[in-house]
């Protein structure tokens, strides 16, 4: 075999040499074709985050004005101050400060009310109602501006926007600049977002509302879906004969997993309120049809991650006279924990994120305020970013935007959880 | 009634298959292998022209306590006592009429190639094959009397009264000191936490891992090496004090140094279990093993005293495979 140089020898080196190069050469375009796909991906993704931040950003922060007002004892009723109407009355202060003779219709004390938000009047009957002794001195109010002076402050609406495309006129925009100019005019971080409900009013509406249906709606899935999915995902996977039902049961549960979620919705529709009679649009009624929605896809996880289990464990339990059920729950499944506890928290991000279902349940419909029980109507995240997406005001849409950011971090919370459950409960063997 | 079931195979041997005369002849020669593989395919084996050499039936039962006997070893009484034991999964046969004595106190070596039904026949004994669907065993086994596959008997007690290990050491991801204690807990054998303290020690006292777990009770047993897991292992399997361990080739999957130490072990324990071990090693088999049992393809074609078999088999089979001509 030394000396075995011969002209055959060669040849058969050769060979071997030039598939190398192609095998190498093969490896190198995979790879390439990878990395050109995690580039798309990754492109799209950047895209996608970017245009939603750049749109949502300026949501998270807001303008309000702050006016003295002289609490005017002619037009305030003592015992109803909430029937005030502080806007006329501010505004009118409001033009008389800036030195502005108004007409007989009183349209410009129209225009200057349209600056401020619908909220002012709250503000100011709040401070009379809890303070009387402020009627007839003058009462400094911090208030929203109106979402079109917002926009304008945040640079969306200019001057040189076309009159027809903005709902401020060019009178509107010169009080403003005044205002600002005398410093009434602030800029904060947008709690009102966060901490209210949805309204009519921009300036006023916030996710939280939607975030509590949401996380309701979430809490009735994750206890119905998770016992049921898993149960039978053990009882198919551990207890079950192989046999012709159970073969196509399966294949109905993968189906299942593949049935487009407005059917779900229908079903909700005829079954939980037409049927049952469950109150519509409640989170109850969400939660029932997202857990019927998420059972296939837990089911399918968690028989997954009960037949990685390595049958060794089972044998080595059996075999210490552990029965069935011992060997299920004190082995098999705390070992296929980590799949169970992914794929139960993937199903729920997807439940979130849900849409569909809820337009048939009725949960698409506008609800001020948050929700208190699960058996009252409520909004959800994506209703709330379909009815923002959807609303003539300006303003909503960099509202629509903020509240994607708000679905896509909760969503990022709950990903993260799952990744910090599977990490404490992944037992190595 | 040991004696009437085995009078059956007497006959079917002519009641020669122990004829001592036999033996030399047949291990100085070098039967064609066709004819042994006609040997081993039909039940019978009547083809065979030498009716002293018997067909693969099992051996006289009249040889098996003398055999051990003679062959000085600590034997006790039969603990298990298996009559024409078959087994099918589905449609398939592993296991042909397995008729064999186990003694107490005594190591028996189950040696035969790979598929031969040796680690089949094992898991009859704590009723493993339950676990597997379609798997059936057919025939009757009795330990100290009682027969096992009988609806009285749990198989869950019956695994406690018969421990197991396994080829490939399989401690829970647990603690080794939950890994001991978990057959006394499910099994309710400690009333207190001293006992059960008491009892893991002792158990890893007998299996020889005291010394080296004494300061890691509490550390994950799976982070221990294959040779001391396959130890942890059988302290599991002695903690629940069984009167029975089965080892299916424990040692397959260690280096020489910690095989030795199991088979050290087995020796050890040999003096309180009735222990059997399914193995690939002929040697082995040797070492540690007084009574052996030959299986090739899904029969039991020999079985006696460990010396007897290795020097002296009746079994043309037997001597081709501990020779090493198959297998």
């Amino acid at each position: 075999m030394t000396e075995a140089t011969n002209g055959h020898d060669r040849t058969r080196a050769e060979r071997l040499r030039s598939g190398l190069k192609r095998r190498y050469a093969k490896e190198r375009r995979f790879r390439a074709y990878g990395l050109l796909a995690i580039a798309v991906a990754v492109g799209f993704l950047v895209l996608l985050l970017g245009r939603i931040v750049e749109q949502g950003h300026t949501a998270f922060y807001t303008h309000s004005v702050t006016v003295p007002v002289y609490m005017d004892p002619a037009r305030i009723d003592r015992g109803y101050p909430q029937g005030t109407n502080f806007e006329q009355l501010v505004a009118e202060q409001q033009l008389r400060r800036l030195g502005i003779a108004d007409d007989a219709t009183g349209s410009k004390a129209t225009a200057m009310r349209g600056l401020f938000s619908s909220e002012l009047k709250f503000v100011a009957a709040g401070r009379i109602a809890r303070q009387p002794g402020l009627v007839g001195q003058t009462v400094t109010l911090a208030a929203p501006l109106s979402d079109d002076a917002d926009l304008y402050f945040k640079g969306k609406i200019t001057r040189a926007t076309p009159a027809e495309q903005r709902r401020l006129s060019n009178e509107q925009i010169a009080w403003l600049d005044r205002m600002r100019d005398e410093g009434q005019v602030s800029a904060h971080f947008n709690a009102g977002l966060f901490t209210r409900g949805d309204s009519t009013e921009p300036e006023l509406a916030g996710v939280l509302g939607a975030v509590i249906g949401s996380a309701l709606m979430l809490l009735v899935t994750a206890l119905i879906a998770i016992p049921l999915g898993v149960g039978a995902a053990l009882y198919l996977e551990e207890f079950a004969p192989r046999n012709r039902l159970t073969d196509l049961i399966e294949v109905n549960i993968n189906n299942l997993a593949a049935v487009p979620s407005i059917i779900y919705g229908l079903l909700g529709l005829a079954l939980f309120i037409n049927w049952m009679h469950l109150p519509r649009a409640s989170p109850l009624v969400g939660g029932l049809v997202l857990a019927l929605m998420a059972l296939p896809t837990i089911i399918i996880a968690t028989r997954s991650s009960l037949k990685a289990v390595p049958p060794s464990i089972r044998e080595a339990a059996l075999a210490m006279g552990a029965s069935k059920t011992q060997t299920v729950f004190q082995h098999t499944l705390p070992l296929a924990m980590p799949g169970v506890m992914t794929g139960a928290i993937i199903s729920m991000a997807h439940a979130l994120g849900e849409t569909a279902p809820l337009l048939l349940i009725g949960m698409i419909s506008f609800v001020p305020g948050l929700p208190h029980s699960l058996v009252e109507p409520t909004g959800a995240l994506p209703s709330l970013v379909y009815i923002w997406e959807n609303a003539s005001e300006r303003a909503f849409h960099e509202r629509t935007a903020a509240a994607i950011l708000v679905l896509l971090a909760f969503m990022i919370v709950m990903n993260a959880a799952a990744i910090v459950l599977r990490r404490r409960f992944e037992r190595r063997w | 009634m040991k004696f009437k079931i085995f009078r059956s195979t007497e006959d079917r041997n002519g009641g020669a298959g122990a004829d001592p005369t036999q033996t030399p002849r047949m291990g100085g020669q070098v039967l064609p292998a066709a004819d042994a593989d006609g040997a081993g395919d039909s039940a019978s084996g009547r083809v065979q022209d030498a009716p002293v050499d018997g067909p693969p039936a099992l051996p006289p039962t009249t040889t098996a306590p003398r055999a051990l006997h003679a062959g000085g070893g600590p034997v006790g009484q039969t603990k298990i006592c298996a009559r024409d034991v078959s087994v099918f999964y589905g449609d398939k046969q592993a296991l042909f009429d397995v008729s064999l004595d186990i003694p107490d106190k005594t190591v028996t070596a189950l040696i035969g190639p790979s598929g031969c039904g040796k680690s089949t026949f094992l898991r009859t004994m704590n009723r493993m094959n339950d676990t597997i669907p379609h798997a059936r065993v057919t025939g009757r086994i009795e330990m100290d009397g009682e027969d096992i596959n009988a609806k009285s008997v749990d198989p869950v007690l019956l695994r406690a009264r018969v421990g197991m290990v396994f080829q490939k050491p399989n401690p829970f991801p647990k603690s080794i000191y939950e890994n001991v204690a978990y057959g006394p807990r499910i099994h309710g054998l400690a009333t207190s936490k001293g006992e059960l303290d008491e009892i893991v020690q002792a158990s890893l006292k007998r299996a020889g891992l005291w010394e080296e777990v004494a300061d890691r009770l509490h550390s994950p047993g799976t982070g221990l090496s294959g040779g001391q897991q396959q130890r942890l292992v059988i302290a599991r399997a002695i903690a629940v004090e069984p009167e029975v361990i089965l080892m299916d080739e424990p040692c397959s999957a260690l280096d020489p140094i910690a095989t030795a130490k199991i088979e050290e072990l087995i020796d050890e324990l040999r003096e309180r279990y009735c222990i059997v071990i399914v193995t690939h090693s002929m040697a082995q088999a040797a070492r540690v093993s007084q009574r052996t049992a030959f299986f090739h393809l899904g029969r039991l074609v020999e079985t006696g005293d460990t010396e007897e078999i290795f020097t002296n088999p009746r079994e043309r089979r037997t001597l081709d495979y501990i020779t090493g001509r198959f297998g």
